[in-house]
């Protein structure tokens, strides 16, 4: 086989074992020809190949004897070869290096004898340097060719011989290298690795050793002895592998690890690894390759003992869990605790304003009522900070009238005008009636920022503007938006970022001093994102004041649902609430459920005085689901309490249902946290009212279901 | 006696009568809840020598009710708190305790309850001017 076949036939085999010139040094001498070589001068010398068959025929090698013997004898393991890379000719010293007859080499090709008997460290790089010293003409050499079974290094010096352009022979001789490696002239060298191997020696903490290309452990150090269990005689020798659980190594996980590893040039992990006491830490784990001349000889791995920092990253995140649960919770039960005597005083103020008061006596009562309200407002604050902080917040779908729930609002945001500033709203004509979604909610983000708004204007206005338009993404959705534009003091460009983050409060108290917790904006944002929406702010663009923006997607209602009543707590005070439900009373039908006779007496009376006349009783759920039963057309309106013998409301209210009867059902119930009243929804009743039971607050929920 | 009946809730009640000479409204709800608590009083005392949590916990919260609408604001609390215990938790409902805690705690808010009840009741009593359950009330 000629010389061009063989490179042919290479590169036809061996693609995955692409030559690696960078193994093979030029002489620096020769740099500039090796050079032009590369950016391809078309140098005459250079294309010698193509003639060297030619050539060989006519300049027969003459054998002359005794010039053949220098090549035999020489002190240097030398092969010759001629230009079709057979053997023509070895040295004795060559065969006592390699442990060959001279009968097995010579006319072998030398491309097929075993690497290690060349010497060379592969064949890939056997070709290559052929190959250069062949189109270079010059000599190439292989450096640190190490041969394990004479425990020493060699060099490889490949002579092509040219006669004119033919080549004629190659040389190769391999020289020793007399560079002692571990007491080296290299002392600089020695004086880093020997540094290397002391600090990699004293580290306790870490387990650095080196594993060759295919995973063995070959070297240990005292932290790996440490941290692994076992000693560097029981381990040198073994597949990495014994460090990983059995899933893992069923899994290859250990082999996967090196693969990306070489394909990355690093690999980190981090997972459980075991001793040899069969004990387990929480690992991290560097993995690196280690190249020598270009060659991979294996890698290295760094391994760290996190077990003490995973436990302790644990128990932070429990603990900053248990302590945010503690938080809410006594947030929770707190706001419940201060809530009930809050509702004795608000009931026993609104008494008091009920009755004959002079001026004065007026006007303090009045403040009362405030102050209630915005500690009530305070209270509830919180527990729905609480719940949303927490996740347990969810919304009810129900059908809302933007229109009046803007119209309520503003009604009701009237009374806190400064004198001066006007309140409009602007809504387009073609507004939908009604959209299905969390009136409560939509209504409490509107009274916010439209409270907000009437709060911090002094003087000019306070303009709302609501628009809606079908979502892009869901056509059965709307997109409503709402901007509340003020004149007001606006925002200072400090708060901006941190207005809607919960307890932050911007207001100028060296101006005046306004109340909250500093809890609105932040309810609002989450409250927004729960309708799938969100709220923003700019500043006025005409003058001073804000821009806040609120978007909610809502559901569209196509038909009308027919359910009489209106979505918002009515305004108007009690004396005329109860002047207009005495009127409408008569002609309904109540069912009262409750199962405790005091409370069943005081409900009664109650409602007596509402002017209802038709009050039927039942003592427990089961009573009532009998009464709603016989006659399912005739009740108005149910009053369920929660927690009853036989059959509870929330039962009681599931088998109403199940009969198709939509009659309106109030919960009656003696739990202040909202997430239960949701559950009460969830499960069919329509409305709740908290124990003890406020008049007036009863006087409005019958009215919101039983007024037309 | 501001710490045991809350005033406001207490006179949503007395506003409720028809006629504010003659309270028949309000004194016939009160001696009612008289009749009640004592009966309450003692299914407890059987419920606990019987170890029934369950039963416990449900009359402490139906005492609850009505001594919430009446503003008997300590029985109220007594009442919640057995309730709680009788549902394995701690006083304030968050926490579970053991059963055996249950019932030994159960048994000092019992206590506690009826004696803050045996207060309001002599107040309540005198308040109404009917002073022994034996003799006058009956005219309900």
């Amino acid at each position: 086989m000629s010389l061009r076949d063989r490179f042919l036939n290479l590169s036809m085999h061996d693609r995955a074992q692409t030559v690696n010139l960078p193994l093979i040094t030029t002489p620096p001498e020769d740099n500039d020809m090796a050079l032009s070589e590369l950016k391809g001068d078309p140098k005459p010398s250079l294309r010698t190949n193509d003639n060297c068959a030619s050539d060989a025929e006519h300049v027969t090698p003459q054998h002359d004897a005794s010039l053949y013997r220098i090549y035999r004898y020489t002190p240097v393991p030398t092969i010759v070869a001629d230009a079709n890379l057979s053997i023509v000719e070895v040295s004795d010293s060559h065969l006592a290096l390699s442990g060959q007859t001279r009968d097995t080499l010579l006319n072998t090709s030398i491309c097929d004898i075993a690497p290690s008997i060349v010497p060379v460290p592969d064949t890939a790089s056997l070709y290559g340097a052929i190959r250069a010293a062949i189109s270079t003409k010059q000599i190439q050499l292989i450096d640190d060719i190490h041969l394990s079974d004479k425990k020493s290094y060699f060099r490889l010096q490949v002579t092509p011989i040219f006669q004119d352009r033919a080549l004629i022979y190659i040389v190769f001789e391999a020289h020793k290298d007399t560079r002692d490696r571990s007491d080296s002239q290299d002392h600089h060298h020695a004086y880093v690795n020997e540094t290397y191997k002391i600090l990699v020696d004293t580290v306790k903490d870490y387990a650095i050793f080196m594993l060759d290309t295919r995973g063995n452990i070959t070297t240990w150090n005292p932290g790996a002895a440490i941290m692994k269990g076992y000693s560097a005689s029981e381990i040198i020798g073994k597949h990495f592998s014994v460090f990983y659980s059995p899933e893992d190594r069923r899994n290859n996980k250990p082999g996967r690890g090196l693969a990306v590893c070489l394909r990355d040039g690093r690999m980190e992990d981090e997972g459980w690894r075991y001793r040899q006491d069969g004990s387990r830490f929480w690992a991290n784990v560097m993995i690196t390759p280690v190249y020598e001349f270009g060659r991979h000889v294996g890698f290295v791995k760094v391994t760290r003992d996190l077990t003490e920092r995973k436990a302790a990253e644990g128990r932070l995140i429990a603990a900053f869990e248990e302590s945010s649960r503690l938080k809410t919770d006594f947030l929770a039960n707190m706001s419940h605790e201060i809530r009930t005597p809050m509702n004795g005083m608000r009931l026993a103020l609104s008494m008091l304003t009920d009755t004959e008061l002079d001026n004065n006596q007026r006007e303090y009562a009045s403040i009362l009522e405030d102050s209630t309200s915005v500690l009530l407002q305070i209270i509830n604050d919180i527990l729905d900070y609480s719940k949303l902080s927490s996740g347990s917040f969810s919304l009810t779908s129900d059908i809302v009238e933007v229109e009046s729930v803007v119209g309520a609002v503003v009604r009701n945001c009237k009374s806190c005008l400064k004198p001066g500033v006007t309140l409009s709203c602007s809504m387009p004509p073609n507004f939908p009636q009604t959209m299905r979604g969390d009136p409560l909610r939509y209504r409490q983000v509107l009274q916010n920022l439209i409270g907000n708004a009437v709060k911090f204007t002094e003087k000019g206005h306070v303009k709302i503007s609501t628009s809606f338009a079908i979502d892009t993404e869901d056509p059965r959705m709307y997109n409503v938006s709402t901007e509340v534009v003020d004149s007001g003091v606006g925002v200072p460009g400090s708060a901006i970022n941190t207005m809607f983050t919960p307890f932050t409060r911007f207001a100028d108290t060296t101006r005046r001093k306004y109340q909250g917790t500093g809890l609105g904006l932040s309810i609002c944002k989450s409250l927004a994102e729960l309708m799938n929406g969100s709220v923003g702010y700019r500043p006025n663009p005409d003058g001073p004041g804000s821009v806040f923006w609120f978007t909610a997607k809502m559901g569209r209602t196509d038909t009308r649902v027919s359910m009489r009543r209106s979505s918002m707590l009515p305004t108007d005070s009690s004396e005329n609430l109860i002047k207009k439900l005495r009127e409408v009373a008569p002609r309904k039908h109540i069912l009262l459920v409750e199962d405790n006779l005091v409370n069943h007496m005081v409900m009664l009376k109650l409602l007596q005085s509402f002017g209802f006349e038709r009050i039927d009783a039942a003592w427990d759920g089961a009573e009532a689901v009998r009464l709603v039963k016989q006659t399912p057309l005739s009740y108005n309106v149910v009053l369920m309490d929660i927690s009853m013998p036989v059959l509870d409301g929330l039962e009681a209210t599931s088998q109403i249902r199940s009969m198709n009867i939509d009659v309106p059902i109030i919960a009656l119930t003696g739990n202040a946290l909202k997430g239960d009243a949701e559950t009460y929804l969830a499960k069919g009743m329509n409305d709740y009212l908290g124990k003890p039971v406020h008049r007036n607050h009863l006087l409005q929920v019958l009215w919101k279901w039983l007024g037309t | 006696m501001k710490e045991h009946i809350d005033k406001a809730t207490f006179d949503q009640i007395l506003e409720m009568d028809d006629d504010p000479d003659d309270r028949d409204f309000s004194m016939g709800i009160v001696v009612g809840f008289f009749e009640q608590a004592e009966g309450t009083f003692k299914k407890m005392e059987k419920a606990l020598e019987k170890k029934d949590l369950k039963e416990l916990s449900s009359l402490g919260h139906f005492l609850k009710g009505s001594s919430a609408t009446l503003g008997l604001t300590k029985v109220k609390d007594a009442c919640e708190e057995i309730q709680n215990y009788g549902a394995g938790k701690d006083k304030t409902g968050t926490n579970p305790i053991t059963e055996e805690d249950s019932l030994k705690k159960i048994d000092e808010s019992l206590a506690t309850c009826q004696a803050d009840y045996k207060v309001v009741e002599k107040s309540l009593r005198k308040f109404f001017g009917v002073e022994n359950d034996s003799e006058k009330n009956v005219d309900k």
